[in-house]
């Protein structure tokens, strides 16, 4: 009866461990204690560097344009969150990736007892959270700065965790993807480039050559800052819903670059 | 005898009599190896270094004319005349500091400091390689420019020396910062926060007017807006007034910027 009830036991033990959405949640919730506790003393930093990125930009781009009618100055603060969203991304998330990537840590967190996508889910929720607070802060800055009155929609909160996540993700598998550290440096300052100087982020798309709009409708930086311009503003934007579509297609490719890179063997 | 006379007469082959390794010959025989040092290290950097300048300079010439809807002449012309500054002292200010920081972190600074030659020689051979990394970049830079906004500089020969002191006062900067602040990490935000203030916060791209009060004033005695008036002044005569001033203080930055970088590499630890 004894030996009975041991073999029952060892027998029924194993398929409770690590299986099911409780085990899921219970892990999703382990690794963001892991990712705030590891991160406590980065994150502040990394709010603050997109700050002064996002409105340290909106301020520069203001010292090139000049004397600027209300429109320009409405487009220019109304893309500062963008600026700062992408900065977070661009510099924050996959600065955090690279480091962890240098240092060995992804090898340490993959070898932990939970299942890989509540690591993920777990950091792009903390970095998600706290992109936040720095495009706010961006926002109320870059308004104060042009003496911008802005008109807040009731889903500006919604639009700026659906901007916020895009580029976290974006953030997180283009780092994650991209095998060599210098590599992704190089692709990462280029893309900074590119944003700040070719992107329709703080002026409208009109101004670009054709080429180049043509290109801004399939890639997210344009759609990123038209989905968190609506949010504050009305009647600058039209199509919102082919930019929500574009940033949840983009999204579920970052999502899906990840997921092959984590889940292949090595 | 032969025992004796050995051994003085391998050194004298091998090195230099000690009144031979000083004055000018000696200087330009050391400035030369220096050159040829720089140009085989950095081998695989400098031409990445060459094409980011010219990509640099080209795509921001073309990039800040799309945040207007029609950008003025006036804007186009200082916009094109302030980008050869930001090629010429990108190399000296940004990547200076960023290498000596490299060279820290992997423990091959000690080694480079041990070299038996004049240290003003290794500042002058990197001066002289950084002028020639830029050098394309500031003529691909204003073709581009010229090209696309239509404009007419005129090449005098005051471009001659404003060149020459823009990047020696670049590069004297960056070796400042670089030999001077020992932690390597704050070398390089240094350097990061120099490149941020360089293009947003200097009227070197755009009209000191554009600027509050309080900080057009910081900048005239601040280098880099005085180095886009003394390039400026060479490729649109009579566009910019207070050349000489200008001069005056570029120079000024120089000196002290020599002053400081021979400070840190000359006294001993």
């Amino acid at each position: 009866m004894a030996a009975g009830e041991i073999v029952s036991d060892t027998g029924s033990a194993p398929p409770a461990v690590g299986r099911g959405y409780r085990h899921w949640l219970a892990s999703y919730l382990a690794m963001l204690r892991f990712d705030i506790a590891s991160q406590r003393t980065w994150l502040p930093m990394f709010v603050l560097t997109q700050v002064l990125f996002g409105a340290g930009m909106a301020v520069i781009y203001g010292f090139y344009l000049g004397p600027m009618a209300p429109q320009e100055a409405l487009f220019i603060v109304s893309g500062a969150p963008a600026i700062a969203a992408i900065a977070a991304a661009v510099i924050g998330v996959s600065s955090m990736v690279t480091e962890r990537k240098v240092a060995g840590t992804w090898d340490f967190i993959w070898s932990l007892p939970v299942p890989r996508s509540a690591v993920v889910a777990s950091t792009l929720t903390v970095y998600t959270a706290m992109t936040i607070p720095g495009v706010v802060a961006t926002l109320a800055l870059a308004a104060w700065r042009y003496d911008v009155h802005l008109s807040l929609s009731p889903v500006a909160a919604l639009d700026f965790v659906l901007a916020a996540l895009m580029a976290t993700s974006m953030g997180f598998g283009l780092a994650l993807a991209i095998r060599d550290p210098l590599v992704t440096n190089a692709v990462l300052n280029a893309l900074i480039f590119l944003v700040l100087l070719f992107s329709p982020v703080v002026y409208p798309i009109t101004q670009l050559p054709g080429w180049l709009a043509g290109a801004h409708r399939v890639l997210p930086f344009y759609y990123l800052a038209q989905v968190m311009r609506a949010g504050v503003t009305t009647g600058l934007v039209h199509g919102l819903g082919t930019a929500y579509a574009v940033l949840a297609a983009w999204t579920v490719a970052a999502w899906a670059a990840s997921a092959w890179v984590i889940g292949r063997r090595r | 005898m032969a025992i004796v006379t050995s051994p003085a007469a391998g050194e004298a082959r091998s090195l230099p009599p000690a009144a031979a390794r000083a004055g000018p010959r000696y200087w330009l025989h050391a400035y030369r190896r220096m050159v040829v040092w720089n140009l085989v290290d950095l081998r695989l950097q400098l031409p990445i270094l060459a094409s980011v300048l010219i990509l640099q300079g080209a795509g921001f010439v073309v990039g800040i004319g799309l945040l207007f809807r029609h950008i003025p002449e006036p804007t186009a012309t200082f916009l094109v005349t302030g980008i050869p500054v930001i090629n010429l002292i990108t190399a000296g200010l940004i990547f200076e500091p960023q290498i000596v920081a490299d060279q820290r972190s992997s423990g091959s600074y000690e080694f480079l400091q041990s070299m038996p030659v004049p240290r003003s020689t290794a500042a002058m051979a990197w001066y002289t390689v950084a002028l020639a990394t830029a050098l394309p970049a500031v003529a691909i830079s204003l073709a581009a420019g010229v090209a696309r906004y239509h404009l007419h500089l005129v090449l005098t020969p005051a471009l001659v020396p404003a060149i020459l002191l823009t990047s020696l006062t670049g590069v004297l900067m960056g070796y400042a910062v670089a030999h001077a602040i020992r932690a390597p990490m704050v070398a390089r935000l240094v350097s990061v926060t120099l490149i941020f203030v360089l293009f947003g916060f200097s009227p070197v791209t755009f009209p000191a007017s554009h600027l509050p009060a309080w900080l057009a004033q910081a900048n005239r005695w601040l280098p880099f807006g005085s180095m886009a008036t003394i390039v400026r002044s060479a490729l649109v005569p009579g566009m910019t007034a207070g050349t000489g001033r200008a001069y005056v203080v570029v120079a000024a930055w120089a000196a002290a910027s020599g002053l400081v970088a021979a400070w840190a590499v000359g006294h001993r630890r």
